[in-house]
């Protein structure tokens, strides 16, 4: 810090001989010059003194009887004017600060976070409609509005913070993780259950609603489980009036359920001929300079990797560098071996029940058989499974009836 | 008593500084390589093997080889080299 401040003000390193050098010393110190560095040889002595003190020396040389001659300049007040003659140097760094500040007004690189089922480029795609792209001027940016913006497109989007750090725009936003309940309209009350299969009654519990069924009870599909039509007696038995209620019960209903699926006996592979040729790019924003080459394959596909160096990735210049690599490939046609196509059709049967356990549905017999067709693979299931069931529909209203609620 | 042994007394008696209110010399020295010197008047002489210096009420000589003045101000200065003896005038 201290050499810093030296540098700064400027200073000289000087020789200093004659009559007495000591008293030459003393008397500078009197006077508040710093001297430093003081080395002897010989008869002489060399020392640092700032530059602001060797305009105080003349008088106490002259009374000292010493003679002072200045060996070095060092600090800023001599290097300036030597910098300020080099006029196009000067002229450039003008313009590298002048062409930096103004830069730094544009947004240069925006980062999204916290986003899962809405991908980046949903959310790139709707910041460019709103002319929210890299390289808009700052000022141009309502952030407060764009949060709004962001908001109301997608509703999933429960809450959103955008901020400028530097150049870069932070866009980060929060889903919502519940799903979203569709409101019903509350309609007209007097829902019934039905059922959605044909099937044996397992068991069966009403919350509200009068049961139709019992445990044991076979039922047809589309018939009335639990019905949302409560009778209320007169004292002689006959029917008042009705109470209609949304019904509301667990039925478990045992039923079958089929399976099957098909799988080819061929099929076409990607066979790669391990023959692969790489095209480099360099891209800028939108803008992009590959090497030029023709068509590398007949059949080929492509795989890209993009990076960022991380100096400008720090710097949040829009910068990337990759390649494109073409790999080569043919379409060979395979046939399925026996032991190939039940191990591919166990998959699928597995994906079907995974899907069956997910809804949870209980799987109390199972029978599964792999056939060949004309062109096939088949795999047929028989399942009988326990399911909980009941599909609501407006009940049939009495003419006369009073709905209560 | 005397009036600079009353001095002392009483200086010591206020707890103030004694370098500054009986004009010693304060000399901080770490090991033999440095020497940092406080509330002197003066260079009386000054050579690579012999600094003296002349305080308010005695000169302090340090001996050594390689002296050098690292800084020299009115209030303090640095002595560094290799220092063998440091004596009282």
């Amino acid at each position: 810090m201290i050499k810093l401040l030296k540098y700064i003000r400027g200073y000289l390193r000087i020789r200093v001989s004659g009559f007495s050098p000591e008293r030459f010393m003393n008397l500078c110190s009197n006077r508040g010059i710093l001297l430093s560095n003081i080395v002897r040889e010989g008869d002489v002595y060399y020392m640092n003194i700032n530059l602001s003190g060797f305009w105080a020396l003349r008088p106490i040389a002259r009374k000292t009887g010493t003679r002072v001659v200045v060996l070095e300049r060092y600090g800023l007040p001599f290097f300036l004017p030597k910098l300020l003659k080099r006029k196009v140097f000067m002229g450039g760094l003008v313009f590298v600060v002048a062409f930096w500040i103004w830069s730094s007004l544009f947004v240069w690189d925006i980062e999204l976070s916290g986003n899962y089922r809405i991908t980046d480029d949903m959310l790139l795609t709707f910041l460019k409609e709103n002319q929210v792209t890299v390289g808009i001027r700052k000022d141009d940016l309502d952030i407060e509005e764009l949060e709004k913006e962001i908001r109301r497109r997608f509703p999933e989007i429960t809450w959103t913070s955008a901020k400028l750090e530097g150049t870069r725009l932070m866009i980060a936003v929060k889903e919502n993780d519940a799903p979203i309940l569709s409101q019903e309209e509350p309609g007209e009350a007097g829902q019934d259950l039905l059922s959605q299969y044909a099937g044996t009654v397992v068991s069966i519990i009403v919350r509200s609603g009068v049961p139709k069924v019992a445990a044991g009870d076979t039922v047809e599909a589309g018939s009335v489980l639990v019905e949302g039509k409560v009778p209320i007696y007169n004292e002689d038995a006959t029917v008042k009036e009705y109470l209609y209620v949304d019904a509301d019960a667990d039925i478990v209903l045992e039923h079958t359920m089929e399976f099957t699926d098909e799988l080819p006996f061929d099929y076409v592979r990607k066979e790669y001929t391990g023959r692969e040729k790489s095209r480099y790019y360099v891209r800028f924003g939108d803008r992009e300079w590959k090497m030029p080459q023709e068509r590398p394959f007949l059949v080929y596909d492509s795989v890209i990797r993009e990076s960022r160096p991380l100096i400008l990735e720090k710097l949040s210049v829009p910068v990337y560098t990759g390649s494109y690599t073409y790999r080569e490939y043919q379409n060979v046609e395979h046939t399925y071996t026996q032991e190939e196509a039940k191990e591919k059709l166990k998959e699928k049967l597995m994906v079907f029940l995974a899907g069956l356990e997910e809804k949870g549905i209980q799987i109390i017999e199972k029978d599964v058989r792999i056939n060949t067709n004309a062109s096939a693979w088949v795999i047929s299931g028989q399942f009988v499974v326990r399911e909980n069931v009941g599909e609501s529909a407006a009940t049939q209203k009495e003419s006369g009836g009073e709905t209560l609620k | 008593m005397s009036r600079s042994q009353k001095k002392e007394s009483l200086v010591e008696s206020l707890k103030l500084p004694k370098d500054i209110c009986m004009g010693a010399i304060k000399v901080t020295m770490t090991g033999n390589s440095e020497a940092w010197i406080e509330n002197y008047r003066g260079i009386l002489e000054y050579t690579c093997n012999l600094i003296l210096l002349q305080g308010k009420t005695c000169r302090v000589c340090f001996e050594g080889t390689r002296l050098s003045i690292d800084y020299y101000t009115n209030e303090d200065m640095k002595i560094s080299g290799c220092i063998a003896c440091v004596r009282y005038l």
